[in-house]
């Protein structure tokens, strides 16, 4: 077990698997045998200069072997860009990459673009406010239609923002702090 | 695709709501396993062929290298997302044991009847290892069973249970090492001030009967509390010395500590038996 995500202890850690499953557009430069990762080729087989989407685990490990290179994905390209020069705050991020950040993290540093790490940041700063100013402000049936364009980063930093604005209230006013056990659910009896 | 049913048997933990257990996924974890035995077959098979032409399979760049590379990395990517599967469900089963109950049958029949056969057995051990821990160092450390009455008066502790943590290696996750980290706050008359104590050392200093509540760390304002009944209790029960009826809807004024177990635990009903009352 020697990659990367074992050493930083995130073996385990469910989002990180998740991340590495988006796709990544690749070129192989060798061909490989019994593998069923090109769908248009006939046999189970990819040959030399298929152009495939693979999920970003396997990309990593046949970019360092040498054995293809990759493409920007689809989420980090010009199109999207624009968009967010445009207004970063109500591009759908979500729908382009639930994991937009630490996907871009990942990616950065092995598809050669430099650009990508400054655009991830300018989001970031930008949406940053808006979420944050959304999280006390909005009204339940607005908070809906504006949590459907977060990425799973921003939904987390949305809810522990309402969350600690609900504690400092609470802690205000005082209430019941012997609660039932989460895992039990929110189910009540209905009365009968 | 390669690695694609391990990352749904994975997507299933991450779309089930924060904390809560779905349903063990026998159908698609035997798939996952499957194709890991798939995997494992296409190396096999790639690396013998090129034995058969006579090729250094160390050193030799060819396409059955690339393709015993990527079933390889397929097979490890796989193996992940089922450890990745059963160790997160393995932690909120710990939980479990925390703050529902020590015992199988404590369990509300909905969370029993999503866990699988081997995950009630973990859940039995892991109670067990928990039971002869508490014996162990002489400290009961269940929120919902209410102490004695506390011999020396005003010496009460609420012992806050922050975080246990057991140390699972990768490979062996079958038994956990003895690393049990116990973080504890301790509020009382005469330490007024959260202070971090090791709860051995706790044991060894206070002789005092030590409840411990897995949910509720900040020291209470006020030893009572208001509480409403949800459920028809009836007369039966004794609390503080004292019988009372708590019908249902019925409002009373009780011990906190008495209080306590009705409201955070879950009895074969669905909901907490009572409730607290604020404002």
């Amino acid at each position: 077990m020697n990659d990367t995500s074992s050493r930083n202890g995130k073996y385990f850690d469910i989002d990180e698997i998740l991340i590495e499953e988006e796709l990544v557009p690749v070129v192989f430069h060798k061909s490989a045998n019994g593998v069923k990762v090109d769908p248009s080729a006939e046999k189970d087989c990819v040959d030399e200069g298929a152009k495939v989407e693979l999920p970003f685990w396997l990309s990593q490990e046949l970019y360092l072997r040498q054995a293809v290179s990759i493409n920007v994905p689809a989420c980090f390209n010009q199109k999207t860009r624009r968009e967010i020069q445009a207004d970063a705050a109500n591009v759908d991020l979500r729908s382009r990459c639930p994991y937009f950040y630490e996907f871009g993290c990942k990616i950065a540093p092995i598809v050669g673009d430099r650009t990508i790490g400054k655009m991830l940041l300018s989001t970031f700063q930008m949406r940053y406010k808006d979420i944050l100013t959304k999280a006390h402000t909005a009204a339940y049936a607005v908070a809906s239609k504006f949590l459907a364009v977060l990425t799973k980063e921003e939904t987390n930093l949305y809810e522990a923002a309402q969350s600690s604005m609900a504690a400092f209230k609470k802690w205000r006013i005082g209430g019941p702090r012997i609660q039932r056990a989460s895992v039990l659910g929110r189910k009540r009896k209905p009365i009968d | 695709m390669h690695g694609r049913l391990g990352s749904r048997l994975v997507k299933e933990l991450a779309s089930g709501e924060k904390g809560q257990l779905t349903h063990f996924n026998d159908e698609l974890l035997n798939e996952v396993i499957k194709e890991c035995s798939e995997n494992f077959l296409a190396l096999q098979s790639l690396i013998r062929k090129m034995q058969e032409e006579g090729l250094d399979f160390q050193t030799t760049r060819n396409a059955d290298h690339y393709g015993a590379l990527i079933n390889h990395l397929s097979l490890i990517r796989n193996k992940r997302c089922l450890m990745a599967y059963m160790y997160n469900r393995a932690e909120m089963i710990q939980n479990l044991a925390w703050t529902v109950g020590l015992r199988l049958f404590e369990l509300p029949e909905e969370i029993q009847e999503k866990l699988s056969h081997l995950e009630k057995d973990y859940f039995k051990r892991h109670s067990a290892a928990l039971e002869s821990y508490m014996s162990k160092v002489d400290l009961n450390l269940n929120v919902w069973m209410p102490q004695k009455s506390h011999e020396n008066g005003s010496e009460s502790l609420s012992v806050g249970l922050l975080m246990t943590k057991v140390h699972l290696s990768d490979e062996e996750s079958e038994g956990f090492g003895n690393n049990i980290l116990l973080s504890v706050s301790i509020d009382n008359v005469t330490c007024c001030k959260k202070s971090l104590i090791k709860i051995v050392l706790i044991n060894q200093i206070f002789k005092a009967n030590v409840l411990v509540s897995a949910k509720d760390m900040v020291p209470p304002k006020d030893p009572y509390i208001k509480v409403r009944v949800l459920d028809d209790l009836g007369e039966g029960i004794v609390v503080s010395d004292k019988a009372a009826n708590f019908a249902r809807h019925s409002m009373h004024f009780l011990k906190r500590t008495d209080a306590e177990p009705y409201i955070s635990r879950v009895f074969l009903a669905q909901q907490g038996l009572m409730e607290e009352l604020t404002g």
